[in-house]
């Protein structure tokens, strides 16, 4: 919000002493001899995890991605009604209010990880098959949509009430209140919103390799922790760590933008 | 314009509005006043179908509000403009935009739409600020946005919810200058609720006074404040400390006689003395209007009534208490 040149350059700053000691660190693991032959060592370590790391990194941003963007339009749509029906709503529905509130938040109870598993029926229905990549969209898609709507419906209920007010006082219809008024008055505090959801499915990501899904997390799991290559944990921690910081700049960016 | 009889409005099993029975012309301003919570703002939400009614009859224009249905609503929301006390623009859109969304909202072309914002701008003074946003406009620049707004549909009547409650007093004034100049361009009916004594005495011709859902008071502006009830006496705070000793007197000085010296005139007439107490000369519509409170001797009271009774002046004594 108030991230002008000045705190961005902080963040920067900050990133950047964060490389410094990862890399750091991996010199460590290394064994580090002297600063060239780490340098080197590192080289060899990239040069031989290269395809492997970009593969992840290609899984885990198809998953992220496309599990935003069908999360955040499920979202939206759960939110709309949760707001037209709502007890302040422009068409109270208490029962189909209720019925909402309750499914939403029975699915965000769900630990994700259980979630997989408990749809996967429903996963082969769907896509065919419920191991892969793709098919670990749909997990991602169920848990991430009731929390997405949760924040799309929080945010729909921070815009004056007054606004909505002078819309209907010149005749606007729901339709045109929700796409007209609700979504671009809220828009920038959605966005940032998904910008945060975004991440948060970047970390459930990491648990897709459970059921094949690929990613930077079963990487990391698979040849850093059970064949104890660290180096390999360390590459996709910075990569994680640099797709995290990307997503975080470019919702504040297009709020800045939007705002 | 407006038929009211008999209106009810109910919260749950809570009234909020009991028998309101008035009626407003074509081209008056009528103001609604009241304490907050006196629901007046329910009753100017009636008008235009955002808020029901249980029982009585609301006819806008001929058309009974309850009966209509959705289209029905719709037309008779194009036919009334709204401004709020705390305007209720789009942050997220500029003057343009804000101006030009009931017509977006009406499906109005593209082009007609412009030239119409534009039109109404320079109406209300802000055609240079066509492009900035809302936020950086004053209080009153926002109002002015929110009239504009609200002209779009070129309605037949205009509802004020406290339009002028978030301004300062020289805001205010302005805001109810342009309200008057557009009533008389565009043939309005405005609507004007409001808690500020000074804004119904300053635009309205007549008013109904509310409180706690009932009707105090109606009638023209200007005789329901030069001889206030209780409640409005109450409301307008109009009180003053009177000299315990001797009789206190309330003169008014309605329109014909306001200008004439009446209170020298009686000293010299009489020959006696008196106090003056308190009194208060205001601007009404058109005209200077007030009351003045004079205090006099016991002894001199008979003399003093039968002059007032000769001069054709309206008095009152007063008792202690208000």
């Amino acid at each position: 919000m108030k991230s002008d040149s000045g705190t961005q350059k902080l963040f920067l700053g900050l990133f950047f002493c964060g490389l410094a000691l990862a890399t750091f660190v991996l010199c460590l693991y290394l064994f580090s001899l002297s600063p060239k032959e780490a340098f080197q060592a590192i080289a060899d370590s990239f040069a031989r995890i290269r395809e492997e790391l970009f593969l992840s990194l290609w899984q885990t941003l198809c998953m992220v991605f496309l599990s935003t963007l069908f999360s955040a339009v499920i979202g939206f749509g759960l939110a709309s009604v949760m707001i037209i029906t709502g007890p302040q709503g422009l068409a109270p529905r208490p029962a189909v209010y209720a019925a909402l509130d309750a499914v939403v938040d029975v699915l965000r109870s769900l630990p994700f990880i259980i979630l997989i598993i408990f749809i996967m029926p429903l996963t082969r229905l769907v896509m065919g098959t419920a191991i892969g990549t793709l098919p670990t969209v749909l997990p991602l898609t169920v848990a991430a949509a009731p929390f997405a709507a949760r924040i799309i419906e929080a945010n729909f209920l921070e815009v004056d009430r007054g606004v909505v007010e002078a819309a209907r006082s010149f005749g606007a219809g729901i339709g045109q209140i929700i796409f007209r008024v609700l979504l671009p008055e809220a828009l920038p505090a959605i966005i940032l919103n998904i910008a945060v959801l975004a991440i948060a499915l970047l970390g459930y990501s990491a648990m897709a390799g459970a059921v094949g899904g690929g990613g930077l997390g079963d990487l990391a799991y698979r040849l850093g922790y059970n064949r104890f290559q660290n180096d390999v944990s360390v590459w996709c921690i910075l990569v994680l760590v640099i797709l995290v910081r990307c997503i975080q700049s470019a919702g504040n960016l297009l709020y800045r933008r939007l705002r | 314009m407006i038929e009211v009889s008999g209106l009810e409005k109910r919260y749950g099993g809570k009234a909020v509005l009991k028998d309101i029975t008035f009626s407003v012309a074509r081209g008056e301003v009528f103001g609604v006043v009241g304490h907050s919570g006196a629901g007046k703002s329910t009753l100017l939400r009636c008008f235009n179908a955002l808020e029901d009614y249980q029982a009585g009859s609301l006819k806008v224009m001929g058309r009974e509000v309850k009966d209509l249905d959705r289209a029905g609503r719709k037309q008779l929301r194009r036919d009334m403009g709204m401004i709020f006390q705390t305007f209720n623009l789009m942050g997220s859109k500029n003057v343009f935009d804000n101006v030009a969304f009931p017509l977006e909202i009406w499906g109005i072309a593209r082009e007609k739409r412009r030239e119409r914002v534009m039109e109404l701008l320079e109406l209300v003074g802000l055609a240079d600020k066509y492009k900035e946003r809302v936020q950086s406009l004053s209080g009153g620049q926002k109002q002015r946005v929110g009239i504009a707004r609200a002209l779009a549909l070129s309605p037949k009547i205009l509802l004020c919810d406290e339009a002028t409650s978030a301004l300062d007093p020289k805001t205010t004034i302005a805001i109810l200058d342009l309200l008057e100049a557009v009533r008389r361009e565009l043939n309005l009916t405005i609507i004007l609720v409001t808690h500020q004594m000074e804004v119904v005495k300053r635009a309205c011709n007549r008013m109904l006074l509310l409180d706690k859902g009932l009707t105090q008071g109606i009638g023209k502006t200007d005789s329901l404040f030069l001889a206030p009830t209780p409640d409005l006496k109450k409301l307008i705070e109009d009180e003053f400390t009177l000299i315990p000793t001797g009789v206190n007197i309330r003169l008014w000085f309605p329109r014909e006689i306001s200008r004439n010296a009446v209170i020298t005139g009686m000293a010299r007439a009489l020959d006696i003395d008196f106090s003056i107490v308190g009194g208060k000369l205001e601007r009404y519509l058109d005209d200077v209007r007030g009351f003045l409170i004079i205090n006099v001797d016991d002894r001199h009271l008979e003399r003093v009534l039968n002059y007032l009774q000769e001069q054709k002046l309206f008095w009152e004594v007063m008792d202690d208490e208000i």
